[in-house]
Formats: C-alpha cells, structure tokens, sequence
C-alpha cells in the first residue's frame, strides 16, 4: 500500500515537472541555459558533415551533382519533420491545451517554409543537369510545392487573426487537415509514375545507396535537424515575447 | 573545381547559406527588438500579472 502512495507521490512529481516545462517563464530560462550547448553541437555536425560530403568520392551517375543530394536530401525531410512538429503542436493546442502549443507551430511555420523552399529549389538545381529539366509537374514535385504553399497559408493565417484563442484553434486546425499531403509526398514516389526517383535511405530493406554517400548524408541530416530545433527554439522564445508585450500593450490601454 | 556541373554546385550551396542566414538573422533581429520593447514597456511601471505574482511570493518567503 505505501508503495503505490510512493509510487503514486513520485508519478505526480514528474507530472509536475513536465508541466512546469510549460510554463513560459520556465522555458524561458530552460532555453537560456541549453541554447549554447545545441548551438554548439549543431556547428560540429555541420561541420563534419560538410567535410565527410566535400571528400566524398563522385558518384559513377551523377558525377559532382551528388554535391547537391547533401543539401537537398536534408532540406526535403526536413520540410516534412517540421509540418510534424507542427501537426503535433496543433494536436497538443486542441487536445491538451497545453500553453507552449501555439507557440510551437507558429515558431515552425517559417522555418518549415524556408526549408522546403530550399528543397524545391536545390531540386531543381540538380534536376537540369540530371533529368533535363527544372521542373516537371510530377507528384513528388508538385505535393512539395503544395507543402510551401500550405505553409505560407498557415503564416498568414496566423498573422492575419487578432484574438489568441481563435487564431491558436484555427491554426492547429488548418495544420491538422494539411497534414494529410505528408504521407502524400512521402509515398507519392510509390503511388504514381513519378520522374522523381523513389526512396534510397528509408526502405524496408536495406538503403540502396553506398556507404560512401549514406554516412555524409545521415550527418548533413542530423546537422540540419539540430538547426531546426535550434532555430525552432529561439523562435519561439520571439513568440513568447510578442505574447508578453501584447499583454502588456492591453493592460496599458486598459490602464489608461 | 567541380567541372562542368559547377554552375548548378554553387548556386545550390550559396542559396542554402543565404536562406538559412537570413532565417537565424531575421530571428535574432526580432528577439532583440521584441527584448527592447518589452524593456520599455516595464520600465514604463508595466508588468505582467505572473511577474507581479512571484515578486509577491519572493516576497512572503
């Protein structure tokens, strides 16, 4: 019996803890402490992953174009990592209400954006030498283009409703139905005759790309998913700021 | 340096640092100007109601 009282007492102390992160003063001071430390772990990565790409050998098809593929690659899944993060921030401001929610998917729409951006562009940069051509309405291409445009939609949709509450509800919702074109992009290159090649790293088997290209990859990846939750965090510590001064913006009108 | 492909090499490249240094520069340059205003709005004697609330518990303990 005194066991579970332990037990129980021990789960309501995490419980407590982990929505003590949510508070905004809380995450504030948590940032400041652990932004140096993800900053500097992120130039690292970087770092190495720019090395490990720059003396990688050329690829017998794409000759130096396979340059290109570090920088896209990365850029094309981030574009997707970041719509999650979003569709889970909208998850928690529907389901949960949890008060650093909005905050999330706001700080993530623009950097999804420019991410996804990166990769329409970087894309077609490597597909002119390669397929001939910049652009061809492919699924593949066109559901990452729907993406940019979801997520300039969502940008502007927030900025252009005033009231927090409404604005925070009809953001996660917009987010949560856009969500629907993530599984089309990914499994768009199985679905239809795209001339946009199918998956080489995440398949049910074994990565159909040498070593020599998969490790410089999976670093530029980690390297570019420590940036996003870098440039995620100190977006949202901005978000929490334009809050603080909103409010207190609205108390001096009410005070005067 | 990179043949006959460097025409499609550099852009690439030089595009990725200009979009994601423009994203770090534009975030850095609102959290300073946002941490600027709200210093001005509380040296103005405004605070928010969480701020008064733990000055007020600093206090009792």
């Amino acid at each position: 019996m005194s066991d579970a009282l332990t037990e129980e007492k021990r789960s309501q102390g995490f419980w407590a803890w982990l929505t003590g992160l949510a508070n905004p003063t809380r995450f504030m001071a948590l940032t400041d402490a652990i932004m140096p430390f993800i900053a500097s772990i992120t130039v690292l990565a970087l770092a190495a992953g720019l090395y490990m790409a720059f003396t990688a050998p050329e690829d017998y098809q794409q000759g130096e174009t396979v340059l290109i593929m570090f920088i896209h690659v990365p850029a094309a899944w981030l574009a997707m990592m970041c719509y999650s993060v979003m569709s889970l921030s909208a998850l928690g401001t529907l389901v949960w209400r949890h008060p650093l929610a909005d905050v999330s998917l706001r700080a993530a729409a623009p950097i999804g954006a420019a991410f996804t951006l990166l990769a329409l562009v970087t894309g077609s940069l490597w597909g002119k030498p390669m397929w001939g051509t910049w652009w061809v309405w492919d699924a593949r291409l066109t559901s990452v283009l729907v993406l940019l445009i979801i997520y300039l939609g969502i940008i502007t949709l927030g900025r252009a409703l005033e009231e927090p509450t409404q604005a925070a509800k009809a953001l996660a919702v917009t987010t949560l139905i856009g969500f629907v074109n993530i599984p089309i992009i990914k499994f768009s290159v199985d679905w239809w005759n795209t001339l946009h090649q199918p998956a080489s790293v995440s398949r049910f088997d074994r990565p159909a790309m040498d070593a020599a290209f998969l490790y410089p990859l999976l670093i530029m990846a980690l390297a570019y998913m420590l940036m996003f939750f870098t440039l995620h965090l100190m977006n949202m510590r901005n978000e929490i700021l334009r809050r603080r001064i909103r409010t207190l913006k609205i108390r001096a009108a009410e005070a005067g | 340096m990179f043949g006959e492909y460097a025409g499609y090499i550099i852009p690439s490249y030089l595009l990725t640092i200009l979009v994601i240094g423009s994203v770090f520069v534009w975030i850095r340059l609102v959290y300073r100007s946002r941490r600027k205003e709200l210093e001005a709005l509380e040296a103005g004697g405004l605070k928010r109601r969480s701020a008064v609330r733990q000055e007020a518990n600093t206090r009792d303990s």
